[in-house]
């Protein structure tokens, strides 16, 4: 059984570095760290190609998740306790169906996904904790 | 309805039309000399309001199918608003409508005996059910035996595991695909390829499940995994090119009429012009690269019949918060002209500049079901030319490892 979809016991997003050592766990990848003046950033990375990075604030919450793989890795784990929210932000579409490249955007949490099987792209983070200095754009 | 064609390719197109008036009444033995007629390549396309379950459809290109139990003549059904795919692999069929048709498809099983299903992520949900075997007919080209996935809608089989479509997110039913079901005839022969067949932790797409409903991820041979029918075509299975007229209005059209040719330069209505052609291959994962409006970031591109709209993060431009468009980009001053510049992967490595306009969707005509510069608020590590690209263009998409004259696919071009 792959270890990809066992259920989520921590949250990521909004969660602290306990919680990305249990994904890196899940997902059976490496964790490497880079760390910058305001934040750090946690890489997982799997033998099946899965790469996901976890930011870390300086308070020790991950603010930012990002993702690329063959597939899209568990969101409802990587996400967290803000999946519930982007589930009923894709069920809300004003225009449903396929859309193959979306952007969630919530007062408190964006969430971009795109891709195609073999190649997923995607990231999460919550604005309201991006630290002063930081652009959403370097979030990946 | 939009008739009018483009000039650029008019010696084809006279071909084309040569062709189909030969074709009518579904009598192409007009050959004659003794050489077999050609296989009829050209399939019918609309853009159209959608399935009478799921109307209000927008920039979706349908085709009609026919599809038989394997080697059945009489499990048989012709399944219409079939959404025309370019950035997916493979036939998908919602349940319920195959049910209502009066068809059981024979369902795949594993070496365990345990039924196969799949879960495959779109955007904006995902799909799960049961792969099965059909014998399909597009057109006058069958591709027999073609492993396809049934979306079960019904529940009719096993249940999803907890992280396919985990808080509602599964998009299985008419409603939730906008479309009876999806023919992807995109650049790979198979849905998963490589990365299914042996990995040491089986990718969770492919799945096992045990008669109680238990289900756990395996790997899948390519040959049993679903597959893009173009491939399995006894001819002209090097790829397909979608052909589409320029639209009239520029608040929307009521309706589009074009073709889905099978083959590249394998009959005389498919034939790739000699020069002018803007081949873009695409790496492993079916992407090639696109810069936007002179930006630094290099993203991983695709031209996606299945994508209602230019596709892509700009954050400078605003987006609709009123409308039947929230979401969509609605620019303060419309049109809004932007570019992006295309580069190919590998060695069909064309540079192409395309420029594109951006409208203001509130000022579209209701229901109008064709927008020319429709633009989506899409993710910010792709880009997607959506349906809009395909107004006004022939874009070829060429299956891996087949050739189509110099060019040998995995590749986009127009």
């Amino acid at each position: 059984m792959s270890a990809l979809w066992v259920a989520p016991a921590h949250a990521a997003l909004g969660g602290g570095e306990a919680s990305v050592r249990a994904d890196a766990n899940e997902l059976g990848g490496a964790i490497s760290v880079t760390l910058l003046q305001q934040y750090d950033i946690l890489k997982i990375a799997t033998a099946g190609g899965m790469r996901v990075r976890e930011f870390l604030s300086r308070t020790g919450v991950v603010f930012a998740v990002s993702w690329s793989g063959p597939v899209v890795p568990d969101l409802q784990r990587l996400l967290g306790a803000h999946y519930a929210s982007y589930a009923q932000a894709l069920a809300a579409l004003q225009r449903p169906g396929l859309q193959r490249s979306l952007r969630i955007g919530l007062p408190d949490l964006i969430v971009e996904v795109g891709g195609h099987l073999r190649a997923y792209l995607g990231r999460a983070y919550l604005p309201a904790l991006i630290p002063a200095g930081t652009s959403a754009s370097d979030l990946r | 309805m939009t008739t009018h064609r483009r000039l650029k390719f008019s010696a084809a197109i006279a071909l084309t039309a040569g062709m189909l008036a030969a074709c009518v009444g579904g009598n192409n033995q007009s050959g004659g000399g003794g050489t077999p007629p050609p296989t009829l390549n050209d399939l019918a396309v609309s853009v159209d309001s959608g399935p009478a379950a799921a109307p209000g459809q927008v920039n979706h290109a349908y085709v009609t199918i026919k599809v038989c139990a394997t080697g059945s003549q009489t499990q048989c059904a012709t399944i219409d608003h079939v959404l025309l795919d370019t950035d997916s692999t493979g036939l998908r069929l919602v349940r319920s409508v195959l049910t209502a048709a009066g068809v059981t498809l024979g369902g795949a099983t594993d070496a365990q005996g345990q039924a196969i299903e799949e879960c495959v992520t779109f955007g904006s949900g995902q799909v799960w059910g049961p792969v099965a075997s059909a014998d399909v007919t597009l057109a006058g080209e069958v591709a027999a035996a073609l492993p396809v996935q049934i979306m079960d809608d019904s529940g009719a089989g096993a249940p999803p595991p907890p992280t396919c479509g985990a808080g509602g997110t599964l998009i299985n039913g008419v409603s939730g695909m906008g479309a009876n079901g999806l023919l992807g005839v995109g650049v790979f022969a198979q849905d998963c390829g490589a990365g299914c067949v042996n990995a040491a932790a089986p990718l969770p797409v492919y799945f096992g499940c045990t008669a109680a409903g238990a289900c756990s991820a395996e790997n899948m041979a390519l040959a049993t995994q679903v597959t893009n029918p173009v491939a399995m075509f006894a001819t002209d299975n090097n790829g397909v090119i979608v052909d589409l007229p320029n639209l009239i209005n520029a608040n929307g059209d009521a309706s589009v009429q074009g073709q889905l040719l099978f083959g590249i330069g394998t009959q005389s209505d498919n034939m790739p012009p000699a020069t002018g052609l803007n081949v873009l291959g695409t790496d492993a994962q079916g992407n090639f690269t696109a810069t936007y409006n002179g930006g630094t970031g290099v993203l991983p591109a695709v031209i996606d019949s299945g994508t209602d709209s230019y596709a892509f993060n700009d954050p400078a431009i605003a987006t609709c918060s009123s409308g039947p468009f929230v979401g969509y980009y609605c620019p303060a001053v419309a049109p809004l002209n932007r570019f992006a510049v295309n580069m190919g992967v590998g060695a069909n490595s064309a540079t192409s500049t395309v420029n594109f306009a951006i409208a203001d969707p509130n000022s579209f005509v209701a229901k109008a079901v064709a927008f020319a510069d429709l633009a989506g608020g899409g993710g910010s590590s792709t880009f997607t030319w959506g349906m809009p690209f395909f107004y006004g263009r022939m874009v070829y998409v060429g299956i891996e490892q087949r050739a189509a004259g110099a060019y040998t696919g995995p590749y986009f071009a127009y």
